[in-house]
Order: structure tokens, then C-alpha cells, then sequence
């Protein structure tokens, strides 16, 4: 019943969209607006603070426009901002407030950065990750909220039909549900709660039609150059393998830091390479955080971490994927505003430009 | 009132007082007798000279007795409060400084919470002591670690005035279904040979359901700010009790047990959180003639756990403290001369049984040696000097030595015109948190040290019988050095790594009108508080240099009126607090500045012996929509009514 209500209704509302489309195209054309084009830098905020923001660059002015949701609607996001993202022209807002309970989702025009709807506190607790499931419809993934233990609860994806704004399913998924893609017609949920297994969402059901053993904690990379799927999980680098739906190779860095451990993970341009940010505290430092960002080539059989790509460390990595730079988001503190290193593709750098508090995330347009 | 206890030489006085030019002038006429004299009182504001103390007054604090500090002090003295909702940590920044930087002292003792080495306001009701003063510099030679910004003295006082017993009962409800309970009875009985007996026990409680019917407030610029569910209970109970001696000898005893229980989202169990705070507090002091001996007890229990609230992360931290203090004052005949000298030492023992500290108990001694000296020369020029080591068996604390000077330029009995001014040395020990905790915690940080300058002038004008004004300003300097920061670049780990600079000045006028049974007055503060971090320890901090702390107002105004007739006066609070700064490079949204308004009509009904006091308060008069330090709204308007009964009568 719910399937076919939502199918009747994505085929209304596109149909819609189509014929508004063919109007405005017939019509004259459609005046640009403030949000068509740059680059969203996705600014965490601090948790306690309540103070996430977006802010839009301007790849060539390099002129910044800071927390573009107040700006444009007269309030603030009322949390930090977990995950931001663009689905049929609408923009999805995940706001984490420091009180459980008050999480929410803004959604606005993607153009004009108005708001549209809020989806309310009572349909999701702890959001993670945002993405288009197909049109119309995104899926968001939450963690619920915690155990008294602060271990965590049995995760779950949030359907949202954009033509309503409305919530239409909850797919419940494993612990900690994090990043999610979409693949054809399937969304893959990885996440950090302390199972080992991916969920795979039919987009067509909105449910769950396997899981799959990769890991444990599976942080997902990405789809590379010839179609693989990416994950680091369980200490490694897991090559998946999307038609034989199996794991095709297990990597381990080759380190003389053992120490060590690899986060925020993007691809390069092509996506024949992996970027990824490999640290520690070193104990005998005060604990200072130290370490680089390191690439290797998907073909490689080795991952080694002989030479640093850029020596910096970074709490987002990204790649334009019009000119191959690379946007990386740096946090002194998260009691001032962070900046956005951008680097040429072979890890020159370019410039350094302000954002906001704790740059993690990038979109862009 | 001389208590001449013996007679000393003045010879003796240069060995105690070393370099003071009381020795001088003292040697000039050797034949004079100095009279040591017998101290009544043992107030460390007695050594403060050169400092600014302000007094709050008792009918003010009965007026606010249903308040917590938090609430009460912010409309009384310009210190600004960070707080994270109604009824939720509120820390202070007095003068600029950090939460850490504030010594609450309650009957002398240092009740500042050991592991944040700071208090949560919201916990302190007004009720739990009898007298307050706010005490703004460094008085750290004074009072020992954390008087860097400031010192909120609290004090219970003995009642030798009453006369037989008085039971008290009341009670406040008002909006948000916020309610109020106390019960109390104070004594006073005369026993054979001059002995006298008198005691307070006093039970309070509260519970602040704030059941506020909105989810979110929208203020006159459009913003919106979510409202945070929450619930706040609070209980209390005081014992008090004073056993005097006819020669002046005093034991007292003084117990303050507290418990405080918040829950954020508290009818939701998946979604609270609960954060109980307990404090229980011992303190027996003897004074034997000039000789004081304090032992005290604190225990500091902090529960912090989500939904159930079973199995919550567990706190505690024990405190023994003894303290002996002997003071010598020496008075010259027929002269303004005098000199009063405390000596003595304390010993505090610290153990923490702390979840984040790594199992097991942690323990630390600290100890102080000090000396406070106050001299009067003349009628118009009094001094002071203080000096103060502390030690810890765990590293090396700066010496603290002080100096005060007070100077009445004018002193009639219609004007009066007094100089002050204060160099002092002040330190912060580390907290245990900064030392213990096990994830962040730095076991090689050092204590912070400070230095405050400051200089006041203050006048005092009786215009007629009627009519009365006072005007002063104080203007300070004060610079904090290796000021602790939890730095990023470690991961967050505490390390001396700040220096900031605190300076401005606070301007207080007062105006009083009393004709008949008619009263009005006018008093108001004014404060420009500019405090910025100096030093530049890597490379972002350039961001941060120079610019005005996180929460600290550049501007800040408090304000009172009053009209009153008889036993009945209408008094109107109003605060002030210019925009401030959430981040430290003032990059975002600063808090917009803010204007606040309380009113409370209160009054006195006597029937018989009976005596029922009224207070009807109006908290957020204007409605004004703010934010909390999470963004969320803070209460809007709210009314409440309290009544206070009280009878006393005899027992035989």
C-alpha cells in the first residue's frame, strides 16, 4: 500500500516537475539565483554550541557567504549540521542538537536556500548521513538515540518523500548507521556502532533485501574508476566487489606507525586513487595530534605510507569533481572558525580560505 | 570593649611586623603602652583593605530567598553568568576571568567543586546562608586559590538578638509549575554562667517543573530558539549551632547538605539526561581567645547518566580541611593606631574517587601558611599587607604576597571621600580534573598566577536627613599567566599555554530618599570589563589575540529602584549585558545584547505574634526572548507568589 502510494506520487510529482520545467523552458528563462553554482562547505559547529553552519564558496572570487540557512531564512540552525545534501532541488539540512530529542531536518530550496519544511524532532534522533534514493526520495541515516550505556541502539534509514516533506518509513539497519550511497538502484548503509556487516536497501521496497558481511565498523569510501566499492573496515581497505556482491580484497597499510589510524577518505578526480588522513597522539608529545595525508593508487597491491601526499592533517577531504582539486577542512578549535586548504590534483597548494566552525563536509555545484 | 588581654611592649612589634613603618614610629615613644586587644569576629574582610566588598544587604536577600545565587547575584553585581538553561549550570566570570577564577567561600571555606575547581551557581540557594558579599580583585593572599577575578563570601551568623525560638514555614509557587518549600526554626537560650545557645536548622526544598507550553520562542528580530524540556529538584538542609561563652570563647558547628537533581528531557527516557549534584558540608570552628580552629568536611558528589539513571558515572570527592589562625591586635591609647596581624595555616586533604580518573582513590595535600597584617596609622590611612604560600605535595605554588592601602581624603559626617588601592598577587591551584582525568588531564600542569592592580574612589554625600547619594569607581588590571587551556593540537589535553589580560572599571551610584515612613532609592553599577587573551602559541592563535573572551560582555549594567512605604515596597531590577562572543576569534553570531526586568512587590502582615511575609515577583517583566549558551530559549515571563510565616514563642 505504502509502496504504491509513494510510487503513485513520485510519478505525479515528476510529471509535475517535468511539466513546471517544460513551462519555465518555454517561458523565459529562469533568473539565476544566489545558491546555482560554488562550492557548500559543511561546517559541523560545535556540539554543545548548538552553532553548525553552511557556508558557500566561490571557487574563483574566493568570496565566502557564511551560515547561508540564517542569512536566508532569519534563524539559525538550531544544532550542529551532521550532513547536508541536494536531492531534485531541494536541500537537505541534518541539525544534531546537543539535546537528545531535538534533532531535526531542514529542508530548503536549493537555489535560495529557503526553507520549505522541517522535518520534526519526533521522526529522527542522532542523523548521520543524507542521500538521494531516487527522485524525490532521499534516505537518512540515523543512529536512534544512545543506551543508558552510551553503547548503541539498532540503527535505522529514514525515507523522505520530497514532494510531501513527509517521513514515509523507518528501515531499521544495523548499530551506528553512517555513510550511504547509491548504487543502481540499491542504497549501501555502512557503519560505526560495532557490527561488521553492510546493509543493502532495495530503493524500489525501501527495505532492507541483504546484509553483508565486510568488517567491523565499515566506513565507506566510494565507488572507484571501474566500478568497486570501497570501504575501510575491521583495520583494512576492503575492495567490494558490486555484481558478485562479494569482497574481492582485504588491504592492510604498511606502516612503521602502528599506531596510527586512517580517516576521512575521498577519491581524486578519476577516482583511481584513495586520499586519506593517517594520524595518532603521540603519547610522548603531550599528545599532540600528529600525522599526514597519504594516496594510493586502487590498483596498488600494497598501501604504503613511505611519502605523505600533503603533510597536514585535515577533519574533511574532498574532491571538486569539475577541476580535480582537492578542499580540505581544517579545525584549530572548535571555538573559532576553521578554513578550507584547496590543493591542485598532484597536492600543490593553492590557497587557504575561512569558513566556519569544524569544516567537515563539502558539495559541490 | 577593649578585652585587654595583656600588655605588650612595642619592642616586640617590629619582630612580627618586620619592615612596617609602624615600627618607627611606634620606637619614637617607647614609654606608651600598645594594648593587645581581643578580636571579636574572625572576618578575612577585615584584611582587605584597598579592595572593593559589597555588602548585600539581609532585607535584600529575604526579599530574593526563593532564588538561587545564579539569579539573585547577576542583578546585583556586575559579574556575568554563562548558563546553560533555567535551572542548569550557571557558572560565573567575574571581572573578566574564567569560571575557575571565582572563590566561593562559605564560612571561610573554598566550596568551589575540586574537580571543575568551579561552582554551578544554580545549586547555591539563597537560602542556604545568612549574609553575602561579593568581593571583586584578586584576594587570593586573603583567602587562598581561585580569588583571581573575585570572592562571593558566603556567611551563617549567629542571631544573639532573638529571643527564644522562631519557627518559620513557607512556600512559592509560581509559573512553569515551579514551586518552592522551606522550614525553619531558629533559637537563642541563655543557660546558667553566662553561657549562651543559639541555633539554626533550616529544610528547603524545590522543583522546577518548567512546564513552559511552548516548544520554541521567537524573538522581535525573528530569531528563533528552541526551548529546552527540562526539570530541576532541589533539597536542602541547614544546621547550624552556637555555643557562646560568657568570656567570648564560641564553638559552632555549621552543616550544609545539598542535593540537586536536573533532568533534560525528563519525560522521555530514551532521550534524559540527568546530572545530581550533592554537596555535604561540615564545618566545627572553636575560637579560643585570639586563637581560631576550624575543621571542616566536604564531600562533592556529582551523578551524571542517561535514561534510567542506574548505573550513573559516579563522582566524589572528599575534602578534611583544619585550619588554625591566631590573630594579634595591638591598639595604641588615645591613638588611631592599630595593628592587627593574623597568622596561620591550613591543611587540606584531598581524595577523589572519580570514574574518568582511572579507577582507585586519588589523593593530594595542600597546605598554607599566611599572615595578614592591617594597619591603621591615622583616622584617614589604613594599610595592608598580606602574605600567603601555599604548597602541594604535588608542585610548586607562586607566593602570593598583597598590598592594600585605603585613604579618606575627606571625612566629615556629611562627606566622605576614600581613596583606595591594591597590588596583589593571586594563584589558581590546578583542579583535579586538569591533573586526574585520565583521558585529557595534563599530570604535569602548573598552578596559574596573577597579578591585579587596581585603584577606587568612592564618595559619600548626606545631602539632608532625607537624602543621600554615594559614587564610586574602581579601575583595575589584571594579568593571568599560564592560564589553562584544553589545546586542540593535543587532542584536547590541558596545558599552561594562556596569558590574559583583564581590565576595566566599574562606576556604582546610589541614590536614597526617605521621608516618614516613605523610602525610595536608586542604585546602579555600571561595568566595562575588556579581558583578551595575549600570548600567541601557535599559529592560529593570531586569530585569537587581543579580542574579547567567549561570554564575557564589554558592557554591562545593573540597576534597582525602589518605592516603599512602611512594611511594603515595590523594587525593580533591570540588567544589562552588551552582545557577546561565543567564539574566540569572533568569527559566527555573537549573542545580541540583552535587557532584563524583574519586579517584586514585597511586605510584612503582623497579626499577633504572627508574622507573614509577602513576595510576588515577576521575573522577565518585558518577555524578552535569549539564548542560552546551547542556543536554546531562556524562560520568558513568569510570576510567582511566596509567603513566609513566622511565630516565636518561649520554651521553659
Amino acid at each position: 500500500m505504502q509502496f504504491n502510494s509513494i510510487f503513485v506520487r513520485s510519478i505525479f510529482a515528476t510529471s509535475l516537475l517535468l511539466g513546471l520545467n517544460s513551462c519555465t523552458k518555454t517561458s523565459e528563462p529562469e533568473p539565476s539565483q544566489p545558491y546555482d553554482s560554488g562550492v557548500f562547505v559543511i561546517n559541523r559547529g560545535n556540539f554543545s554550541d548548538n552553532n553548525g553552519s553552511i557556508t558557500l564558496i566561490n571557487p574563483t572570487t574566493k568570496v565566502a557567504s557564511y551560515d547561508i540557512f540564517q542569512r536566508e531564512n532569519n534563524r539559525a540552525i538550531s544544532g550542529g549540521i551532521s550532513d547536508y545534501a541536494e536531492v531534485d532541488g531541494k536541500g537537505i539540512v541534518l541539525v544534531d542538537n546537543a539535546t537528545s530529542g531535538k534533532d531535526l531536518i531542514e529542508i530548503v530550496n536549493a537555489r535560495t536556500f529557503k526553507s520549505i519544511a522541517t522535518i520534526p524532532s519526533s521522526e529522527l534522533e542522532n542523523p548521520r548521513y543524507v542521500v538521494k534514493a531516487s527522485t524525490n526520495k532521499a534516505y537518512v541515516t540515523c543512529w536512534d538515540s544512545f543506551n543508558p550505556d552510551f553503547s548503541f541502539k539498532s540503527g535505522y534509514v529514514i525515507v523522505i518523500d520530497l514532494v510531501t516533506n513527509k517521513v514515509t518509513k523507518k528501515i531499521p539497519v544495523q548499530r551506528g548507521a553512517e555513510k550511504l550511497i547509491l548504487v543502481g538502484t540499491d542504497v549501501i548503509v555502512s557503519s560505526t556502532g560495532g557490527d561488521n556487516t553492510i546493509s543493502v536497501i532495495n530503493t524500489l521496497t525501501d527495505a532492507v533485501s541483504q546484509t553483508v558481511e565486510i568488517g567491523r565498523n565499515p566506513q565507506l569510501i566510494g565507488v572507484d574508476a571501474i566500478g568497486k566499492l570501497w570501504f575501510y573496515a575491521g583495520g583494512e581497505f576492503v575492495k567490494y566487489n558490486l555484481m558478485s556482491k562479494s569482497v574481492e580484497s582485504r588491504t592492510k597499510i604498511t606502516t612503521s606507525n602502528p599506531s596510527k589510524s586512517p580517516s576521512n577518505f575521498a577519491f581524486n578526480k578519476d577516482k583511481s586513487s584513495i586520499l586519506f588522513v593517517y594520524s595518532f597522539y603521540d603519547a610522548a608529545d603531550g599528545f599532540k595530534q600528529k600525522g599526514e595525508t597519504y594516496n594510493f593508487s586502487i590498483n596498488n597491491a600494497a598501501i604504503t605510507t613511505s611519502k605523505p601526499f600533503i603533510s597536514k592533517l585535515f577533519t574533511g577531504l574532498a574532491t571538486d569533481p569539475a577541476t580535480g582539486n582537492i578542499y580540505a577542512g581544517f579545525t584549530p578549535s572548535y571555538k573559532q572558525a576553521g578554513f578550507v586548504f584547496r590543493y591542485q590534483a598532484n597536492g600543490t597548494l593553492i590557497d587557504s580560505l575561512k569558513a566556519e566552525i569544524a569544516p567537515e563536509g563539502f558539495l559541490f555545484k | 570593649m577593649s578585652f585587654i588581654v595583656y600588655s605588650i611592649r612595642c619592642r616586640v612589634i617590629p619582630l612580627l611586623l618586620g619592615f612596617l613603618p609602624v615600627c618607627v614610629h611606634a620606637q619614637e615613644m617607647p614609654n606608651k603602652q600598645i594594648e593587645e586587644v581581643r578580636v571579636l569576629g574572625f572576618s578575612t574582610e577585615h584584611f582587605m583593605a584597598g579592595l572593593k566588598v559589597q555588602k548585600i544587604d539581609s532585607a535584600t536577600l529575604s526579599r530574593f530567598q526563593f532564588q538561587t545565587l545564579a539569579d539573585f547575584l547577576q542583578f546585583q553585581s556586575p559579574v556575568a553568568f554563562k548558563s546553560y538553561g533555567s535551572g542548569q549550570l550557571t557558572t560565573i566570570a567575574f571581572r573578566g576571568t574564567s569560571a575557575m577564577h571565582t572563590a566561593v567561600l562559605w564560612n571561610g571555606l573554598n566550596i568551589n567543586n575540586p574537580m571543575a575547581g568551579q561552582t554551578d551557581f544554580s545549586t547555591v540557594p539563597v537560602l542556604g546562608f545568612d549574609q553575602l558579599s561579593v568581593q571583586y580583585g584578586s584576594a587570593a593572599s586573603c583567602v587562598g586559590s581561585d580569588a583571581v577575578g573575585g570572592s562571593i563570601l558566603l556567611t551563617s551568623v549567629p542571631q544573639w538578638k532573638q529571643k527564644g525560638f522562631n519557627l518559620t514555614v513557607g512556600g512559592q509557587y509560581g509559573s512553569f509549575d515551579n514551586y518552592n518549600f522551606q522550614t525553619g526554626l531558629r533559637f537563642v537560650q541563655n543557660a546558667k554562667n553566662g553561657l549562651q545557645f543559639s541555633g539554626k536548622t533550616l529544610l528547603y526544598g524545590s522543583q522546577y517543573n518548567n512546564r513552559f507550553n511552548e516548544t520554541e520562542r521567537t524573538d522581535n528580530a525573528g530569531r528563533v530558539y528552541p526551548i529546552e524540556p527540562s526539570e530541576t529538584s532541589q533539597k536542602g538542609f541547614i544546621q547550624d549551632l552556637y555555643l557562646r561563652k560568657k568570656n567570648g570563647n564560641l564553638w559552632s558547628l555549621n552543616i550544609w547538605l545539598t542535593d540537586h537533581k536536573l533532568s533534560i528531557q525528563p519525560d522521555v527516557v530514551d532521550f534524559r539526561e540527568i546530572t545530581q549534584n550533592k554537596a555535604y558540608r561540615f564545618l566545627s570552628t572553636y575560637q579560643l581567645k585570639n586563637t581560631n580552629l576550624k575543621i571542616g568536611f566536604v564531600r562533592d558528589i556529582i551523578d551524571y547518566g542517561k535514561g534510567d539513571f542506574l548505573s550513573p558515572s559516579h563522582s566524589e570527592t572528599d575534602r578534611y580541611i583544619a585550619r588554625v589562625e591566631h590573630e594579634f591586635s595591638f591598639k595604641k591609647q588615645n591613638s588611631f593606631l592599630n595593628t592587627t596581624v593574623r597568622m596561620g595555616g591550613e591543611f587540606v586533604h584531598f581524595v577523589a574517587k572519580v570514574d574518568g580518573y582511572g579507577g582507585g582513590a586519588i589523593t593530594e595535600s595542600r597546605q598554607d601558611l599566611f599572615a595578614l597584617i592591617r594597619q591603621q596609622f591615622t583616622q584617614r590611612l589604613t594599610t595592608s599587607i598580606n602574605l600567603r604560600q601555599a604548597f602541594s605535595t604535588r608542585y610548586a605554588v607562586p607566593f602570593t604576597p598583597s598590598f592594600g592601602l585605603e585613604y579618606s581624603l575627606i571625612s566629615s559626617e556629611k562627606n566622605q571621600l576614600k581613596l583606595s588601592g591594591s597590588a596583589a598577587k593571586s594563584y589558581r591551584l590546578p583542579t583535579l580534573n586538569e591533573r586526574y582525568w585520565e583521558a585529557l588531564g595534563n599530570p604535569e600542569i602548573r598552578p596559574e598566577s596573577g597579578f591585579n592592580k587596581e585603584l577606587g574612589i568612592n564618595w559619600k554625600r548626606i545631602i539632608s536627613t532625607r537624602l543621600s547619594t554615594s559614587l564610586g569607581m574602581n579601575v583595575y588590571h589584571n594579568l593571568i599567566d599560564d592560564w589553562t587551556y584544553w589545546n586542540p593540537d593535543k587532542g584536547y589535553r590541558v596545558e599552561n599555554l594562556q596569558q590574559v589580560l583583564a581590565q576595566g572599571f566599574e562606576l556604582s551610584g546610589n541614590v536614597k530618599y526617605m521621608k516618614n515612613s516613605y523610602l525610595s532609592g536608586f542604585s546602579s553599577t555600571y561595568s566595562y570589563t575588556n579581558s583578551s587573551q595575549q600570548k600567541v602559541y601557535d599559529v592560529y592563535a593570531v586569530d585569537i589575540v587581543g579580542k574579547q573572551l567567549i561570554y564575557v560582555p564589554l558592557h554591562t549594567v545593573t540597576s534597582t529602584a525602589y518605592v516603599g512605604k512602611g512594611n511594603w515596597s515595590l523594587n525593580l531590577q533591570g540588567l544589562y549585558n552588551s552582545e557577546r562572543f561565543v567564539t574566540f576569534d569572533h568569527s559566527g553570531r555573537p549573542f545580541t545584547p540583552t535587557f532584563l526586568l524583574n519586579s517584586t512587590i514585597s511586605g510584612k502582615i503582623k497579626v499577633g505574634k504572627l508574622q507573614t511575609n509577602v513576595i510576588f515577583q515577576t521575573n522577565n517583566l518585558t518577555d524578552v526572548v535569549y539564548p542560552s549558551v546551547r542556543k536554546n530559549a531562556m524562560p520568558g515571563r513568569s510570576f510567582s507568589l511566596g509567603l513566609v510565616l513566622s511565630e516565636g514563642f518561649f520554651v521553659k
